[in-house]
């Protein structure tokens, strides 16, 4: 059981057990008691920050809107990347930004190998500290595709420090969307045996904790530098999730699954505009 | 100027050699003696991928199945594996191992609970790109 604490002034998070809401009576205070799932509580804690920036907007606080193009490379995979991003800035020098945006991303690959997805399977269970566990190498099974390609949209969530007046330290992940993408033929290797079979890209897209994550997801580490009032460039690693689901649950041990995962680190460029 | 060096760099620098099959032929002695073992099926390799030739035959010596293909003649590629498979196109595959050399005689063990009739054809397949190098169908 979780709280979700927020002010209009400054945005924080509470995660405790057993607080009564009663015990905070600041009119400008949003509180709600979570009873949910872990999903759930993304989309509530999403559009609750979209309601309390809508706040800050209105106290004359600084935002910065960008758009971004980024290229990722990694041995044969490449990515292209676009989004928008609107980031609130926080602090008396306007230094630790908050942002959200949404971005499009297209994966394309040669001869990946994806991993069985599941954290039931890769973690034996799905609670929040299989963060910690090693995988079941027993339960994880391989499905190779010849030339994957994924695209996705989701909404992001970005986070950024102004290190000086023009270099910029930020990291950005995506929480929720869909994808698309064609029927991929793959090769799925479970032990000496194996099948041809389709795949494609697995439709819905969610951030939760670890493998619990369902579909392809994007994140970012990066260093911007502004080479002008508009204009940026931007250096970092991209951490990428693609994930394909079986036109049949193909594997059977230890049980039924047909969703598979791809996890790829690249290393990225991209330009910024400041809108 | 220097950032296209360094992207440059990190592409060149991702491009590492492929795991290539050897060459020289295998000299180990092997499990399988054809004058003790009966033969099941047999079948000439084509190459589909470049040139390939030889012979595949399925053995049962004793209960136990082995692939062997001699004479065999093969180009080279990255990450080439043994399969068997039902189907022409290996839909529905078993693996016997790494091709063990580009030439010569050479013999696979089948996994034991693996009922021969339903495989028809043996495939030299370069597993990492998908590709079907070779196939001999089995009869």
């Amino acid at each position: 059981m979780s709280d979700i604490f927020f002010n209009s002034q400054k945005l924080s998070l509470i995660l405790r057990d057993g607080l009564e809401s009663d015990k905070l009576n600041q009119p400008s205070v949003l509180v709600l008691r979570f009873k949910l799932d872990m999903k759930k509580n993304l989309i509530v804690f999403t559009v609750l920050v979209l309601m309390n920036l809508q706040g800050y907007t209105q106290t004359g606080g600084h935002i910065n809107k960008y758009i971004d193009a980024t290229v990722g490379v990694a041995k044969y995979q490449g990515t292209l990347s676009l989004s928008y991003v609107n980031t609130w800035r926080f602090g008396s020098k306007q230094k630790l930004g908050i942002g959200l945006g949404g971005r499009f991303t297209s994966y394309f690959a040669a001869n990946q190998y994806y991993t069985t997805a599941p954290a039931k399977l890769t973690s034996g269970n799905t609670s929040p500290t299989i963060i910690f566990q090693d995988n079941i190498q027993a339960n994880i099974d391989t499905f190779l595709i010849k030339s994957p390609q994924v695209n996705s949209v989701n909404l992001s969530i970005n986070i950024d420090y102004r290190l000086s007046k023009k270099i910029t330290a930020g990291f950005n992940i995506d929480a929720i969307g869909f994808s698309f993408g064609g029927s991929r033929t793959g090769n799925y290797i479970n032990g000496a045996s194996g099948k041809m079979l389709n795949a494609t890209p697995t439709p819905f897209n969610i951030l939760l904790i670890s493998d619990n994550d369902k579909g392809s997801l994007n994140s970012e580490f990066y260093i911007r530098y502004f080479l002008n009032e508009k204009w940026g460039l931007k250096v970092g690693a991209q951490f990428l999730f693609t994930e394909y689901t079986t036109e049949t649950k193909v594997q059977q041990f230890p049980e039924e699954n047909d969703r598979f995962r791809n996890k790829s680190l690249l290393f990225c460029v991209g330009a910024s505009y400041k809108i | 100027m220097k950032l296209l060096i360094l992207i440059a760099f990190v592409i060149i620098a991702s491009c590492t050699p492929q795991n290539t099959t050897p060459s020289v032929p295998v000299t180990k002695p092997t499990a399988l003696d054809t004058t003790k073992a009966q033969l099941l099926k047999k079948g000439m390799f084509i190459g589909l991928d470049g040139p390939t030739s030889g012979t595949a035959s399925i053995y049962d010596q004793a209960g136990s199945k082995y692939v062997l293909l001699n004479p065999f003649e093969s180009h080279n590629g990255p990450d080439l594996k043994v399969y068997i498979s039902k189907d022409i196109n290996a839909n529905d595959y078993i693996r016997l191992g790494n091709l063990q050399a580009t030439s010569g005689r050479q013999v696979y063990s089948v996994p034991s609970g693996t009922t021969i009739a339903d495989f028809n054809y043996v495939h030299i397949w370069c597993q990492a790109y998908s590709v079907d190098f070779a196939r001999a169908e089995v009869k």
